[in-house]
């Protein structure tokens, strides 16, 4: 996959950090427009709550600024900006859904049971499941997930990111995130199937 | 999903201390427009992005680059440059307070009428700061949006400006300022000019522009032959404070 990258052109990502790295300022506003409504979407399924996601949302591009002034040209160059700034995304919210009081009806499966889904952690077919229902009850849904799965479901199932990228945004090794999205995906689908029923 | 505000690229511009400018149409051309978070802070004439970024860096202190989206502010400059009326939210901060209020009175001035610029320094409360209101005038960092070009000199020729004065003389006849007209009043010693509806103005009153090619108006040379007349001042250009 990576060789077959660098064999094609270079996909917008590379070009992006190639600029950020020559101007960030001249640039800056460039990656605001690639990332913003992803963003801020993801901000609002993880704290659950559209109407903080934009001021969250402008806080992770602050960081994101902030943190590019920091650093070399080289290692800007070199980024892989949508893991990063999904991980500048995750730990900006991991506060905020961590102090909110638990739900008493939130939905883990951490019951310790071994899933032998876990075995096979491809979805296929859930995924499809997934785009089919009413989204008001998959954000109702992720709204319930536990904070321990909600980010790695989001970024794989709503975000599309690949486990690679998720496992670089989580600071978690990939079969770690392939297992929380994959918990996640059943809670979310126990409580599609409950609430539609 | 939430709606994305338009002015979300602006707001982490502000945190972070970046403005932006875009070029965009006039009626002198093609200008660069440059805004933060409170206003549009700049407003000069297109051509060179280096010299204007380098103008910008030395005298905000603060950098700009081209935007590549509009904001709810670049949408005002735009349309109001190109003769709308719009609301355009302008940031003055780095001007002093004196060159503040000089600016906020320019404001008021409407499209067709002109004033001295002593006339300026009186409404402001400073009779005796004619040439310190043509300094902040000259300094005026919004040329167009405030329009500093509606001052002129007290023999109502139109004196400096940004852009040049021949732009400044084509920009107030395009509004409607009659110089041929208030060049006789003047030649004939005239000070003020008096109406039939028992008011009276300066010769650059955007309300007398069009009567003042008429035969027979009233030429005024002082305020007590304004009183004999029995004529009150105009309250568009309130010519006392002249």
């Amino acid at each position: 996959m990576a060789v077959a990258c660098a064999l094609d052109a270079p996909d917008p990502d590379t070009l992006l950090a190639g600029a950020l790295a020559r101007d960030l300022d001249r640039s800056f506003e460039r990656l605001v427009i690639a990332y913003r409504t992803r963003i801020v979407e993801f901000v609002a399924r993880m704290l659950h709550d559209n109407a903080r996601a934009e001021d969250v949302a402008q806080d992770v591009f602050v960081r994101a600024y902030r943190a590019l002034q920091t650093y070399p040209a080289e290692r800007t160059g070199e980024l892989r900006l949508r893991s990063w700034l999904y991980a500048i995304a995750h730990n900006l919210t991991r506060n905020a859904v961590r102090d909110a009081p638990p739900r008493s009806d939130s939905l883990d499966f951490d019951d310790g049971e071994p899933r032998a889904a876990l075995a096979d952690p491809d979805p296929g077919p859930e995924e499809a499941l997934l785009r089919a229902v009413a989204w008001d009850s998959v954000a109702e849904a992720i709204g319930r997930l536990s904070p321990a799965l909600r980010p790695a479901f989001v970024m794989r199932y709503v975000d599309e990111l690949s486990y690679d990228e998720i496992a670089a945004s989580l600071e978690q090794p990939v079969g770690t995130v392939k297992a929380s999205a994959h918990r996640g995906l059943l809670a979310v689908r126990a409580y599609l199937e409950k609430n539609d029923a | 999903m939430p709606e994305i505000s338009p002015d979300f690229t602006t707001a982490i511009c502000a945190r972070i201390g970046l403005d932006r400018y875009i070029t965009a149409e006039s009626a002198l051309g093609g200008v660069y427009v440059a805004w933060s978070a409170d206003g549009v802070s700049a407003v000069r004439q297109s051509g060179d992005e280096e010299a204007f970024e380098a103008w910008y860096a030395e005298r905000f202190e603060r950098r700009c680059v081209p935007a590549i989206e509009d904001d709810s502010i670049a949408t005002a400059a735009r349309a109001k440059l190109r003769g709308e009326d719009a609301d355009v939210p302008i940031d003055l901060h780095e001007c002093s307070e004196f060159e503040q209020r000089v600016l906020r009175k320019a404001a008021e001035i409407k499209g067709g009428g002109a004033r001295p610029y002593s006339w300026v320094a009186r409404e402001i409360g400073s009779p005796g700061a004619t040439r310190a209101v043509g300094n902040a005038l000259g300094r005026n960092p919004v040329p167009l949006l405030i329009p500093c070009h509606r001052v002129v000199r007290s023999d109502y020729s139109a004196g400096g400006y940004v852009f040049g004065g021949e732009a400044k003389r084509a920009l107030l006849e395009r509004e409607g300022v009659n110089f041929g007209a208030i060049g006789e009043v003047v030649r004939r010693g005239f000070r003020y000019v008096g109406c039939d509806d028992g008011y009276f103005c300066l010769p650059s009153c955007g309300d007398i522009a069009s009567r003042l090619d008429e035969p027979g108006f009233l030429g005024l040379h002082s305020l007590e032959e304004a009183h004999e007349h029995g004529l009150r001042p105009c309250r568009t250009c309130r010519p006392m404070a002249a």
